[in-house]
């Protein structure tokens, strides 16, 4: 299964425009078929970082779905509705992502996933996009040892976060070296917390750490606050 | 057919290493099956732009191809030939590619050498071309409508031509993006280019250049030169 990770700049005028396209007609355009599914759809959150962008994952669920959507977007029935999306924003940055061998997510059941925007509520998430001096794998192995593994053991009531993916950016189509953690906000209070004590996070305070460790291979990563829009299929 | 299209950005003291790391490792493994092959391995001329860039094309036969080479990489039995590359390299930007409809025809395959390419390197002109929004389709069909013509004209400015145009895949890039790869066949023309203001008859109203502001403003030039051994010249 591949998973297509979208960045999108949208254009602030037209903003309800490009996500009434995608909730109205792109996402059930893609479900014509069960080999594709819009995932999330979520909004970078004001005051966190850059203003009006939208990160959207779709799973296919092999390289022929991939090679399928490019030509109804090329030559085929989705032309005119790219255009019209691709008008509504400055720019788009995608990457192809593989699933680590340790992420929790693998495969989606494309059929079960919802394509009615069905309404819900929001849900935060801390996209973490890290960038090794060391090899991709040793920042992987890192991830699975002491960053997954410690937040299993961490007790539910006193956790911040729960991984629900990790992956590696597939062959040719982003950055190498490069991994994504897409992590799901469960307590925002303690949010507050990391946002206002930076001294618990010093890594020279925790000597033998994942901080501290983690400042051997790489000392790059940028997290993104993410919020679901209330009908994103996941959230 | 698709193209993996990357920009290395090279350990300049293992420039070498990381040369023969794909002229010895890469371009032989594709070699041993039939869904990929390297096509062009390029050096960022010196003196035109960034120092210790290569660009290499890999053409691959289809989307599961693509795939099965992406997997390959990330938990097969490229994994030990792509972690050796993460030490010769500080980075690499990587996009996949499809042909646009009006580009001209691909070699197989497997008429693509893996090996034993010994030739006189050949410049090329790589523009990247980022169309105003929405104008992504107008832009692709004006361009095989007017301007790739236009390069092939008897009173064209310059000598070179277009041998594989581009846009991206879903979700493998950047896009509104086309990519141009022009091979260059007069050096002088290419130096007249650069050290001379272009004259008005090129710019003016009734001009691609002129007229194809209405689809574009932004591109990027990168003037590459292949390696001896690399695949196409």
């Amino acid at each position: 299964m591949l998973f297509l990770h979208e960045t999108h700049r949208v254009i602030g005028r037209h903003a309800p425009a490009f996500e009434g396209l995608v909730r109205d007609e792109w996402m059930p355009a893609l479900a014509v078929d069960d080999d594709t599914r819009l995932l999330w759809y979520l909004n970078h959150a004001m005051g966190s970082g850059p203003a009006y962008e939208v990160v959207t994952v779709t799973a296919l669920s092999d390289g022929a779905a991939w090679e399928a959507l490019g030509h109804r977007m090329r030559e085929g029935d989705l032309v005119d509705l790219a255009g019209r999306i691709d008008a509504c924003r400055h720019e788009v940055e995608g990457k192809l992502l593989l699933p680590v061998s340790w992420s929790a997510l693998q495969d989606v059941d494309l059929a079960t996933v919802p394509t009615d925007a069905r309404t819900h509520g929001l849900t935060v998430y801390m996209q973490d996009t890290g960038w090794p001096d060391a090899p991709l794998d040793e920042y992987l192995e890192l991830w699975d040892r002491d960053y997954w593994a410690v937040m299993r053991r961490t007790p539910p009531d006193q956790r911040l976060l729960d991984v629900q993916a990790c992956f590696q950016v597939a062959h040719g189509s982003g950055i190498r070296p490069e991994a994504i953690l897409l992590q799901q906000v469960v307590h925002v209070p303690t949010l507050g917390r990391l946002l206002t004590s930076a001294e618990r996070h010093d890594p020279t305070t925790w000597p033998g750490t994942y901080m501290a460790k983690g400042l051997e291979i790489r000392d790059q990563w940028e997290s993104k606050l993410l919020r679901t829009s209330a009908w994103s299929p996941l959230w | 057919m698709l193209f993996i299209h990357q920009f290395h950005k090279v350990v300049g003291r293992r420039a070498a290493e990381f040369e023969a790391h794909v002229r010895d490792g890469w371009m032989p493994l594709l070699g041993e099956g039939t869904d990929a092959r390297l096509a062009w391995y390029c050096d960022l001329a010196h003196g035109s732009g960034l120092a210790y860039r290569v660009v290499t094309v890999t053409a691959v036969r289809d989307g599961p191809a693509y795939l099965r080479l992406a997997e390959r990489m990330a938990r097969g039995d490229l994994r030990d030939w792509a972690r050796e590359l993460d030490g010769l390299q500080h980075e690499s930007l990587g996009r996949v590619l499809a042909p646009l409809p009006w580009s001209p025809p691909f070699p197989d395959l497997e008429e693509l050498a893996t090996g034993g390419v010994d030739r006189e390197p050949t410049l090329y002109m790589e523009d990247t071309v980022w169309p105003f929004p929405g104008r992504l389709r107008r832009y692709v069909d004006e361009a095989g409508a007017v301007y790739r013509p236009s390069l092939a004209a008897t009173d064209a400015r310059m000598q070179m031509s277009v041998v594989l145009g581009l846009e991206t895949m879903p979700g493998a890039g950047r896009s509104p993006e086309v990519t141009l790869m022009h091979r260059l066949s007069s050096l002088p023309r290419l130096l007249d280019l650069l050290t001379q203001d272009l004259p008005a008859e090129t710019t003016g109203p009734g001009s691609w250049m002129h007229e194809a502001l209405d689809l574009r403003d932004r591109w990027r030039s990168r003037i590459l030169r292949t390696a001896p051994w690399s695949p196409l010249p």
